[in-house]
């Protein structure tokens, strides 16, 4: 879902060390017009904490040199801490009354600051019509109570890659190439079936990658049966429907079918990644972030296609948002200065073509981007994205997602591999999530 | 009497602020509602009613109490074993126990990720041999036997060499003559194992059983870097489960009251131990 998992594989730190610094910024671009800057921040430093790999990294200090350049007497300190310590960090400075004046923040983490009242509320300090220049989606998932408090930085999006020999040798030869000719899940099903068939036991159709926080990513096949988990309020349960239940037992049928690993469920210390990596998996679902990773790692070719599709399509709006904490109530004019540097048109076409993530903003989205590594790959992933509706994105923003992830967790690996049955599940998951949106 | 004040008052200075401060601002905070930030509001006794209606914190509950009961004797009889082996007359002693040492220098999590190697049920190096040899391969991270068994396992591996090197030192403070005695009175060995050692090594099985005991309840890096409490629950154990209410669900007061009554029932457990074993050492 988002480029935290890449903190997990030793692959992922190797990765990105040989990025290059990026291109020097380029202004206009050619696309939209760029919506007009807020008033120049003047004086002032922001304290910035984030994680991220080397190419990520350089693309927070590149924009940051800029911004300073743009900005003269102002300042931003970034500092970079390993993802593991990033949240416990954050809160004990929150508790401490000392958190930094920004910090980046995926949008399933967001809700839980944002309805905790530990963000700035930008709604008055952003330039009117800041919004235009992001989707509905992306906008939709930096918003608390129909307040801005925060901005999208980039996303990113699971689509199927995939190794091509092992799909041959199932007879597979071709993958859809447009969005539109994306697999049906009873297409996929079908093309699962084929590898299971032509594969040893020991190895498997695809992995899914629903490990740890990405349980988020499991909602991609409720989205796609045009379903929901919270009502509109984002208080009441929604999973209780055909759609909850249509998801539930397709996911579930994974398993007795060894469709996928039996370690690959929700709770599974293996991540799916690493499944395909050590081609145990003919298929994995995965999101951008990992192609410069595969693209330096693998020994076989391995392509991209779009996530199968039921009444809609749909993905998981991953990827991560930048946020101010209501420290920095002195300095908004800063921080909205510096938010709307990081994700203007040339800023944020280069961070995401350097770390292969996918842009936020519509004229990004509709002109498309080109991975510095498989640029080629690019409009599967950008195509993909498209299919996040705001609606999806929203209920993703809830407050109460941390909660609703834990619930997720314990419910569909009870599903998956412990033998609990659809109705059981589909009864834990809506009471849990009912319990999880009351505190 | 002030001299003795004064030499326990920088160990009782420390255990208080780092025991008994924190220790109460546990409960303080099971007693409330929070959601990870800033002040919880009072809520009285609704966590640990919660508790009692949960079925994973009884799960959990059950689990620990299991591998405690597993893990411990596993722990200490092979301990005490190796602990004799290596008492005796064994060429390269020192190797061994150095051997069986290592581990306890080894952190808890690089345990688990070796574990996690090993166990690892697409590509792990056990499973890999069991097919080698034509055997069936064993479901270990989705199995939740086999996965109770693997956490088992590792975990045992990690505490061997801490219950040796204290039977070890137990063993060399029983005197010769004893044990000589006995030898001339015709006594075999098993005799003077059943009737000598392990009834001299009353204080230390006591100190060993109290420890692992603890050690066992919390028990938190095996577990979740190994299984994360899965497949389906089967290894979670109440710190896991503390720590996913705590850290993962922001839920911090129902998480402290998890601890708190993971306390009390070490407590009980020790003073029990405790009661029922004042007055038995054995001495020579």
């Amino acid at each position: 879902m988002d480029s935290t998992d890449r903190r997990i594989t030793r692959r992922h730190l190797l990765a990105g060390a040989g990025a290059a610094a990026l291109p020097v910024l380029l202004a206009g671009c050619g696309f939209v017009p760029e919506q007009p800057a807020s008033k120049k921040a003047g004086a002032g430093t922001l304290t910035f904490t984030t994680w991220g790999t080397d190419a990520e990294l350089q693309g927070f200090r590149s924009a940051i040199a800029s911004f300073q350049k743009a900005n003269p007497g102002s300042k931003v300190t970034l500092n970079a801490v390993p993802y593991e310590q990033m949240f416990t960090n954050i809160d004990a400075q929150i508790q401490a009354g000392n958190p930094p004046d920004v910090f980046r923040v995926p949008y399933y983490t967001f809700g839980s600051y944002a309805g905790a009242g530990q963000l700035l509320d930008l709604s008055k300090a952003l330039p009117s019509g800041f919004e235009n220049r992001f989707t509905p989606q992306a906008w939709a998932a930096v918003q608390n109570e129909r307040k801005p408090y925060g901005v999208p930085h980039h996303t990113d999006t699971s689509v199927i890659l995939y190794n091509t020999a092992a799909l041959a040798d199932a007879g597979i030869t071709s993958v859809p190439t447009k969005l539109e000719d994306a697999w049906t899940w009873e297409e996929f099903e079908a093309i699962a079936k084929r590898l299971r068939a032509a594969q040893p036991a020991e190895k498997y159709p695809f992995a899914y990658n629903w490990q740890g926080n990405g349980v988020t990513r499991w909602l991609s096949w409720l989205f796609e049966a045009d379903g929901r988990f919270l009502q509109s309020d984002l208080v009441s349960p929604a999973i209780d429907s055909a759609a909850g239940r249509a998801a539930v037992e397709f996911t579930k049928s994974f398993f007795p079918q060894n469709l996928v690993p039996q370690n690959n469920s929700v709770k599974s210390a293996t991540y799916a990644a690493d499944t395909w990596y050590s081609q145990t998996a003919a298929m994995v679902f995965s999101g951008a972030f990992a192609i410069p990773d595969a693209t330096a790692n693998l020994q076989f070719e391995w392509g991209a296609t779009f996530s199968p599709t039921r009444k809609r399509a749909g993905g998981d709006f991953g990827g991560n948002a930048l946020v101010a904490t209501t420290a920095a109530k002195d300095k908004a004019d800063l921080v909205v200065a510096f938010f709307d540097h990081v994700t203007t048109a040339s800023q944020m076409r280069d961070f995401c073509a350097t770390a292969s993530l996918l842009p936020t903003r519509r004229d990004l989205v509709e002109n498309g981007i080109r991975f510095d590594v498989r640029p080629e790959l690019a409009p599967v992933f950008v195509g993909q994205a498209s299919t996040v509706k705001a609606v999806d994105s929203g209920q993703v923003a809830s407050p109460s997602m941390a909660g609703i992830i834990t619930v997720l967790k314990d419910q569909l690996d009870r599903a998956f591999i412990g033998g609990q049955s659809v109705d059981d599940t589909i009864s834990g998951l809506s009471d849990g999530i009912a319990a999880a949106t009351k505190q | 009497m002030l001299a003795g004040y004064g030499f326990v008052a920088p160990n009782f200075a420390l255990l208080g602020l780092f025991v008994f401060v924190p220790l109460a601002g546990a409960v303080v905070i099971s007693l409330q509602r929070t959601n990870g930030f800033g002040g919880g509001v009072f809520a009285g006794l609704d966590n640990y009613a919660r508790l009692f209606a949960d079925p994973l914190f009884w799960r959990s509950a059950g689990n620990t109490v299991l591998f405690t009961a597993i893990i411990t004797p596993l722990s200490m009889g092979l301990g005490l074993l190796v602990a004799l082996l290596l008492d005796s007359v064994l060429p390269a002693r020192a190797l061994f126990r150095s051997a069986i040492i290592v581990p306890m220098a080894v952190s808890g999590v690089a345990t688990a990720l070796a574990g996690r190697l090993i166990f690892d049920e697409n590509s792990g190096v056990l499973d890999l041999a069991l097919r080698g040899l034509g055997l069936p391969s064993v479901s270990w991270q989705s199995n939740g036997v086999a996965s109770f068994a693997s956490v088992v396992a590792v975990t045992v591996w990690w505490r061997v060499g801490f219950n040796m090197i204290v039977y070890l030192a137990g063993l060399q403070g029983i005197g010769v003559a004893l044990k000589e005695a006995a030898l001339l009175d015709g006594a075999t060995a098993g005799q003077r194992l059943r009737f000598i050692t392990v009834p001299l090594l009353g204080p230390t099985s006591f100190f060993l059983l109290i420890v692992n005991v603890i050690f066992s309840f919390s028990l938190f890096d095996i577990v979740f870097v190994m299984t994360g409490g899965g497949p389906a629950d089967a290894t979670s154990v109440l710190v896991t489960y503390a720590y996913d209410q705590g850290f993962v669900s922001r839920d911090q007061g129902y998480a402290a009251a998890i601890g708190v009554v993971l306390l009390l029932a070490t407590l009980v457990f020790t003073a029990v131990q405790w009661r029922g074993n004042r007055g038995r050492d054995v001495t020579e």
